[in-house]
């Protein structure tokens, strides 16, 4: 009897184990290792990577070389890159979080029949492709548009000169936070909705004001919520290259356009991958950072 | 990755994000590796709005047989599909140097040319190019030309010059024009103009020449409004931009657009009399195609003068076929944007392939560029 329990024990774990694992090794590890491999090889001339004999790469036996990641630590330009790409990803996430917690407070204080209701328009943008909805912002932000009218009229009276919003960092920062709000919503929500209202009556009772209440109750039990969602608009951030591209200006290059580059117009698949993997490393750097703190934040209430 | 777990959330919230996810990160394609070549149908892999409906209508009558078709928006997205595996296609439209690629590759079958009387259409001119000597993979289909588009009455008032590079290069006409400017997001295409406006060959790779147009670029750049491949289009038509870095035929997509939706001004377009890039797109016959008999069928339909002037008169495009110009309509025929005269076609060059060290570099100074 005991045995069998055991063995019923294992085959549970390994249920309940065993599938993510897979998703995580054919998905993930899996990918990692062919960019690894290809980001030691030599370029293709037509794109792809050069064959592995000698006489075309004139390298080592297996046509290895280290030279894609030489030309990354060569330049300090990469580095900026990524430094400009982490600013615009966490300006992004800081933006996302003070839009999205009121909302997401709004809606979990609802009453229950409109909760649905509300998350349901919360995501229903998604109802139309993306690429389209960052077009329309092109329309919204441009220099013929209502609110560029608007915005220039009133530096006007105050005898600023009229700027233009379209194609300029502030376009991307835009477009980045209206793709990305959602996904900081939804956590926060769900996050909030489970809130036990009597802790709030109960910090009330004991003299604490509004505030007090919020910072010291509602905060730091969101926390988790916080980082879940701070994730999930970082992370996709850091990659995006559509955004910058359409209503981005001259300056606006992020990391993932480079690498969109390098596949295409550069057909470096090695040097992409290089850049790509620098990517993976610093975006699992955020991940395990933002797990240690939602852990240390709840070791701290516990 | 605790940190992305929605701790005791519906399994439903978990659903829905997962399916925004999906909805998020872009489209699915057709794949052509399913096709099934038993079918009597012929695969093209063509540029978008490349080939005028009537003329797939006609064809497919003429032949008893369908065109199916994928597409690309540049060279680079087709190498780089062809490279990732795609295949079963029987005919490719690239332009010069993405064709050279494919012919120093090995991807490309030979023509053959007794099934192709119709190449005596072609004005000789455009054959025997130094990407397929004697024209052994392509026959020439159209051509695009990169060149200045801009704001008739914007450029009147403020008295600019529109043939020449330096309205897009030299600050003093630039300060006049300040965020009414975009370039395209091209590599090669910015720098080909940069080259061009300093003397140089379009191929020029030698590197302080390269060095030299990236800083005249970087010095032009503040005044650009954006790198931009296709909004510049609805961008000129509407009015907001006053001149534009492009392509012929989207100028001329431009003019229309102005045209029919009545503004108040037209959209014009030329040639710089420095030069310019001339992208000449040829049809070639892909290995992975197995229907190379109705291909040569399609690419001597597409020979014949009046199927290859109904491109030219859907999209403004440039057209080698001297038996297509009856067809053409005269308003595009005479318009020398399109359709350069003899001298300034000696000025036009064709874009060469880099190979991979000066892609490299060159990726490198873009990315400079892009940030400084």
């Amino acid at each position: 009897m005991i045995k069998e329990g055991a063995k019923d024990a294992r085959l549970a774990r390994f249920l309940v184990g065993g599938p993510p694992l897979l998703f995580l090794l054919i998905f993930f590890v899996a990918p990692s290792l062919i960019m690894i491999l290809t980001s030691f090889r030599f370029p293709g001339e037509f794109g792809g990577l050069a064959p592995v004999t000698p006489e075309d790469t004139a390298a080592g036996e297996y046509g290895l070389t280290p030279e894609a990641y030489q030309f990354f630590f060569s330049d300090i330009l990469y580095a900026e890159i990524f430094l400009k790409s982490f600013v615009i990803a966490s300006t992004t996430t800081l933006i996302c979080l003070i839009m999205a917690y009121p909302l997401a407070m709004l809606i979990a204080r609802s009453k229950k029949r409109f909760r649905n209701l509300m998350v349901l328009l919360v995501v229903l943008p998604f109802a139309s492709n993306f690429l389209i909805r960052i077009y329309a912002w092109m329309i919204i932000l441009g220099p013929e548009s209502g609110l560029s009218h608007f915005i220039n009229a009133i530096l006007g009276v105050f005898g600023i000169a009229p700027v233009t919003l379209l194609f300029s960092p502030f376009a991307v920062l835009v477009g980045m936070v209206y793709v990305h709000l959602p996904f900081m919503v939804l956590p926060l929500y769900t996050n909030l909705e489970k809130h036990d209202p009597s802790l709030l009556d109960a910090a009330q009772d004991l003299g604490a004001n509004s505030w007090q209440r919020f910072w010291s109750v509602t905060w730091p039990l969101s926390l988790p919520g916080v980082f879940s969602g701070s994730a999930l608009v970082f992370i996709p951030v850091l990659g995006m290259f559509a955004v910058p591209e359409i209503l981005g200006g001259t300056g606006d290059i992020l990391i993932g356009n480079l690498i969109k580059d390098q596949f295409l117009g550069t057909r470096d698949w090695p040097f992409g991958s290089v850049l790509s993997i620098m990517l993976t490393l610093a975006v699992l750097s955020v991940a395990g950072l933002a797990t240690w703190f939602s852990r240390f934040a709840a070791g701290q209430r516990a | 990755m605790n940190g992305l777990r929605f701790r005791g959330s519906p399994g439903s919230l978990v659903f829905l994000l997962a399916w925004l996810a999906l909805f998020s990160t872009g489209c699915a394609r057709h794949d052509p590796h399913t096709i099934d070549g038993a079918e009597n149908v012929l695969h093209l892999f063509n540029w978008n709005n490349y080939i005028a409906p009537e003329t797939i209508a006609r064809f497919e009558t003429f032949c008893n047989c369908e065109l199916s078709q994928d597409y690309y928006s540049d060279n680079e997205e087709m190498l780089a599909k062809l490279a990732a595996g795609a295949a079963g296609y029987d005919l490719i439209v690239p332009t010069g140097n993405a064709m050279d690629a494919l012919i120093r590759q090995g991807a490309l079958k030979p023509l053959d040319k007794s099934l192709l009387p119709n190449l005596e259409n072609i004005n000789p001119a455009y054959l025997d190019t130094a990407f397929d000597p004697g024209n052994k993979y392509s026959v020439p289909y159209a051509y695009t030309l990169t060149l200045l588009g801009f704001n008739e009455e914007k450029i009147r008032e403020l008295g600019l010059p529109v043939d020449t590079w330096a309205i897009i290069f030299e600050p003093k006409y630039l300060e006049k024009i300040r965020g009414r400017v975009t370039v395209l997001d091209s590599q090669r295409e910015l720098m080909a103009a940069a080259l061009k406006y300093l003397g140089y060959s379009i191929n020029d790779v030698d590197e302080n020449h390269w060095k030299e147009a990236a800083d005249l670029i970087v010095r032009a750049k503040p005044y650009w409004a954006a790198f931009s491949n296709t909004s510049y289009v609805k961008e000129l038509a509407v009015g907001n931009l006053w001149v534009a870095h492009g392509y012929s035929n989207d100028m001329f997509q431009a003019a229309l657009d102005a045209k029919k939706t009545g503004r108040k001004f037209m959209i014009g377009y030329s040639t710089p009399k420095e030069g310019a890039v001339l992208a000449l797109d040829s049809m070639v016959l892909h290995r992975s195609g197995n229907r190379p008999h109705l291909a040569h069928q399609f690419i001597n339909f597409m020979l014949d003068g009046k199927n290859s002037a109904e491109l030219t008169n859907l999209i403004g495009s440039g057209n080698p076929n001297m038996a297509a110009m009856q067809y053409v309509r005269p308003e595009i025929a005479g318009n020398e944007a399109i359709f350069p005269d003899p001298e300034l076609l000696t000025r036009l060059e064709m874009l060469r392939d880099l190979d991979r060290k000066q892609r490299r570099l060159l990726s490198r100074l873009w990315t400079e560029i892009k940030l400084r």
